[in-house]
């Protein structure tokens, strides 16, 4: 099942669609590494004040908020949750994606570029 | 008729601040560290200039603005030693730059210590203000420059503004520490200058001051601060506003020095036939030698050019 970005998911998680899983899977693969996960964080910055944060990592850290979502681990810090509550990032490639797309009902405001947000 | 007694500004401290060295204390600023190894990192992606190049050693002025583009805070950004950034600006608001910042310290390792409370501030201004610290100190003190001094007991911190047209270099430290680099200034020759005569020769220089003509009620470009934006550093909080003001050219103010027989009153709207040309951000109670007195104001651009005739509130002043 494929979710569309924008649709409500429960506020004490976040959710990656099986297609962001796929692509997390396939960087990972990549990258030869067999233990992994997504590293989804915030950061100050960008024109709107807020910047996601998007890595692969082998593990989870101490303060981490772990979610599994389509075989991938998720790992979200404590301190950058509030800002991504309720979250769905999806992928959306060809000659119009835009790669991997944050739907976060936190945002009030995006920049142009869609790099940063604001809440 | 009751009349006005004339202050005129001291011609003597004048002269120091423009052609010697002035010491101005300040009674109330904003120092903050800012510690930890992504203390730069985060202020780069912050604010209006490109801080990465500030190496140790040395120091940048830069604006914090918000999402809006208004200006919350402008300060100098002195990298002092190692993953240690002292900051200092002129508003008497500590709270109002260590919040902001903190707000956007979310996965970053980096502190802040607010210690507007327990440090004093100078600033050293005149056009030998460099001179006279090299030989005081005894230290090069080249553009940009950011150092520790010591000395005796104390140690003082010293940072160099490039930013405000005019020699300027800010010196924080512990009051007792600070006192002792005093009286060696003094020995070493610097005037010390009284508030007022130091608000005529900011006003003078056009040099915006801290919640008169810029604040969260003004953009950096309006409220004279163009200096410290840097156009092609890339992303930072507001510059998506910022730069479709300056492409679209949307500014609607400009800041500009005032010429009046009388002295005008802050925040008194000006007007032009009757019609909104802007407001007093600023206005110096002591007269010129031929009696004239000066303010800033943020006037709109259709009424901002020089020797424009404005009205603020029955006394006339005009666009220098």
């Amino acid at each position: 099942m494929t979710m569309a970005p924008g649709r409500t998911v429960p506020i004490n998680t976040i959710e990656i669609t099986e297609k962001a899983a796929s692509k997390v899977k396939q960087f990972a693969a990549d990258k030869g590494m067999e233990k992994f996960g997504l590293k989804v964080a915030v950061k100050g910055g960008g024109c709107s004040g807020l910047t996601y944060v998007l890595d692969i990592v082998e593990g989870a850290e101490e303060d981490d908020k772990v979610v599994v979502h389509h075989g991938v681990e998720v790992y979200v810090p404590k301190k950058a949750f509030v800002f991504l509550a309720g979250t769905v990032l999806d992928f959306s490639d060809g000659l119009n994606g835009k790669g991997f797309e944050f739907a976060n009902p936190m945002a009030t405001k995006t920049c142009g570029c869609g790099t940063s947000f604001s809440v | 008729m009751q009349s006005r007694t004339l202050q005129k500004v001291d011609q003597s401290q004048l002269g120091a601040l423009v052609s010697d060295c002035g010491l101005v204390r300040w009674s109330n600023s904003t120092i903050v560290e800012h510690s930890g190894p992504d203390a730069l990192d985060l202020l780069h992606r912050l604010t209006t200039k490109e801080l990465l190049t500030i190496t140790e050693g040395k120091s940048r002025r830069t604006a914090l603005t918000s999402d809006r583009g208004r200006v919350i805070d402008v300060f100098v950004v002195a990298h002092v030693e190692e993953n240690c950034l002292m900051l200092i600006s002129d508003s008497d608001d500590s709270e109002r730059m260590v919040s902001a910042i903190d707000y956007f310290t979310i996965i970053e390792d980096a502190e802040l210590t607010d210690l507007s409370g327990s440090y004093d501030r100078i600033s050293l201004v005149g056009s030998r203000a460099r001179t006279v610290i090299e030989s005081v100190f005894g230290i090069a003190v080249p553009d940009d420059t950011a150092a520790i001094i010591k000395f005796g007991t104390g140690s003082v911190t010293l940072a160099s503004d490039t930013s405000r047209g005019v020699g300027w270099f800010d010196v924080i430290g512990e009051s007792y520490a600070l006192d002792s680099a005093i009286k060696m200034l003094e020995k070493g020759g610097v005037t010390p200058i009284d508030s007022e005569t130091f608000e005529y020769f900011r006003i003078d220089n056009a040099i915006p001051g801290s919640d008169r003509e810029y604040g969260e009620h003004a953009n950096p470009i309006e409220a004279g601060l163009l200096d410290l934006i840097d156009w092609d550093k890339g992303c930072y909080v507001g510059q998506e506003v910022i730069v479709r003001l300056d492409a679209y050219d949307k500014v609607q103010r400009e800041l500009r020095v005032l010429v009046s027989n009388s002295p005008l009153v802050e925040k008194t709207g000006l007007t032009v036939a009757s019609k909104p040309a802007g407001v007093v951000t600023s206005a110096s109670r002591l007269a010129s030698d031929d009696g004239k007195y000066l303010s800033l104001a943020l006037v709109r651009k259709a009424f901002a050019e020089s020797s424009a005739d404005l009205e603020a509130d029955g006394i006339e002043a005009v666009v220098r």
